[in-house]
């Protein structure tokens, strides 16, 4: 992932004209068509601004990444300056969410992309987190030297990001097309990093029984790993969303050991 | 420019709306961001268009109306909601003066219509002409017996316009400005009383529309209509605000939810609270009205 040392400008300025959600551009989409053009356009926004708060994640992801292996402490600075950019976002779907059902009382499809939009927000808030951590960690993490653990997993930690990345592309995009197939194909890519995960701890581990300098820095790069680890977990409840916003059913989790 | 979502990502015509809120960096060191989004549904109240100012309103002894303070902003729609006999109905009639018709009442106080300042109760001010400014639509649709040109051309003929090609013209605009122009074209000299309910109450809104008034005042235009007849009606209501002001009267607190940006909750003749739409149906200041709109009593 190619970020930049500047912060992502609008494809269109603010100024531009808005976009509207024609409906010949998107015949079968089932989000709009109302009669009311208030819900169409309420639940367009909706969804336009939880696509734009993944595109802003995903380079959150990518640039925290990228700062710690690369030692590149202004970048690190960068994404925790964006932090509070991705927390507003998740206000504003949730505040828009709310005031969208208590004044459009919206029912079947409807209800459900209100409510799957306002969790989506919640997961790729909880993403920004994880990235938050991984920047703090590369913004400390800048004065150390060559042979660190960083060093030693930063093949998986950039795979890992690829991964993690991989699958909230796919998912924001799903829930910008309301595409079911989109989203089962991020469900099956979570598998892939948990190998990743599991492979980069055992290297981790023979790294540190060799050198215990780093014992401090080397947790830290567990929890980076662990980190981009729940990123993917939270794709896959993002595409699990929209594929309770467009079925009406989220996949099966697993059941407690103890039945419910 | 980095897009944030890559290259490779959608390729979705609604693409180029994705990020329209700005993101820009303050000063080059040290990347401060702010994040500038549009308002999705203005809450800001325009200039005012008419203001009800200490208005007090008897039916014989009875007060129905106590003091009631009120602006109704231009180009947007206030609903008034309450539980029945609060004076919703009976403050939405002074507007036009629909309470003259009754003998033994008496207005103090006054609505103020802008921006010529005209007092719509007082004493001076002539019916007729408030009634030429302020529309009304009202519960039952109620076209006259005459065809669906006629019923509209009706308040146009009362003010002297007789050619024929203005006429037409204007009857026409009126038809679509209520969303009813496709349905009737082709049925202009056919009974109004042969149309569908929900097709009557828009003929009876384009009635209201063709003499171009300032306010159009809503009394439960849709409590006799199916849901899908209800919901075109609403939309109409949504777009008139381009054209009118509107005040309108229901008894149904989902729809003053749905269409309106001002909500004023009555009771026992009292304004109780008014304010935004959305603030109103999330957190309301009051707790009378919290207990109205989530269906404690009234």
């Amino acid at each position: 992932m190619e970020a930049e040392h500047q912060v992502p400008a609008a494809p269109g300025a603010a100024s531009a004209p808005r976009v509207q959600p024609a409906a010949a551009t998107h015949g079968g989409d089932p989000l709009e068509g109302h009669i009311s053009k208030t819900v169409d356009q309420s639940l367009s926004d909706l969804r336009i601004h939880a696509v734009q708060m993944g595109g802003l994640v995903i380079d959150q992801v990518g640039s925290a990444v990228q700062a710690l292996t690369e030692r590149d402490v202004r970048l690190a600075e960068l994404v925790l300056s964006r932090e509070p950019v991705v927390n507003d976002y998740e206000t504003r779907l949730d505040r828009d969410s709310l005031t969208f059902i208590a004044l459009q009382q919206p029912v079947a499809n409807d209800l459900r992309a209100a409510r799957a939009i306002a969790r989506v927000g919640l997961e790729l808030e909880r993403v920004g987190d994880e990235s938050k951590k991984i920047a703090r960690f590369a913004a400390r993490a800048g004065a150390l030297g060559q042979n660190d653990p960083v060093v030693a997993v930063a093949r998986y930690l950039r795979h890992m990001a690829t991964l993690s990345s991989a699958m909230l592309r796919g998912a924001v995009r799903a829930l910008d097309e309301s595409d079911p197939a989109l989203a089962r194909d991020v469900l099956a890519m979570d598998r892939e990093i948990d190998q990743e995960f599991a492979t980069a701890l055992r290297q981790l581990m023979s790294f540190v029984m060799q050198d215990h300098q780093f014992l401090g820095a080397t947790i830290d790069t567990v929890f980076a790993l662990k980190g981009l680890e729940r990123i993917g977990d939270h794709a896959k409840n993002v595409a699990e969303q929209v594929l309770y916003m467009v079925e009406g059913e989220a996949p099966r989790k697993k059941a407690s050991a103890g039945g419910a | 420019m980095s897009t944030i979502l890559d290259t490779k990502t959608p390729t979705h015509p609604r693409q180029a709306a994705t990020m329209q809120g700005e993101i820009r960096a303050q000063g080059s060191d040290t990347p401060s961001l702010s994040i500038v989004m549009e308002d999705r549904k203005t809450t800001r109240a325009n200039p005012a268009k008419a203001a009800a100012e200490k208005l007090n309103f008897w039916y014989g002894s009875n007060q129905a109306l106590k003091n009631i303070n009120l602006v109704i902003p231009e180009h947007q729609v206030t609903a008034l909601i309450g539980p029945s006999g609060c004076g919703k109905s009976t403050f939405l009639r002074c507007f036009n003066r629909m309470h003259d018709l009754q003998a033994d009442t008496k207005y103090e106080g006054a609505i103020t219509l802008r921006p010529d300042n005209v007092n719509l109760v007082g004493p001076e001010t002539d019916p007729i002409e408030v009634r030429m400014r302020i529309g009304m639509v009202f519960q039952k649709p109620n076209p006259f017996p005459k065809s669906v040109f006629e019923n509209v051309a009706y308040g146009l003929r009362l003010r002297g316009i007789n050619n024929k090609t203005e006429l037409a013209e204007r009857v026409e605009k009126a038809l679509r400005g209520a969303a009813i122009w496709d349905e009737v074209k082709d049925r202009l000299n056919d009974s109004a009383l042969a149309l569908s309910g929900g097709q009557m109450q828009r003929v009876c809104i384009s009635r209201a529309l063709a003499t171009e008034p300032e306010i159009l005042l809503f009394d439960e235009p849709t409590s006799a209509l199916d849901p899908i007849a209800t919901a075109k009606i609403e939309e109409l209501i949504t777009e008139l605000r381009q054209r009118v002001t509107v005040l309108i009267v229901t008894h149904n607190m989902q729809q003053a939810a749905r269409v309106s940006d001002f909500t004023a909750f009555m009771y026992l003749g009292e304004l109780v609270e008014v304010d935004a739409t959305s603030k109103i149906f999330t957190n309301p200041a009051k707790k009378a009205t919290e207990d109205y709109i989530t269906g404690r009593y009234g």
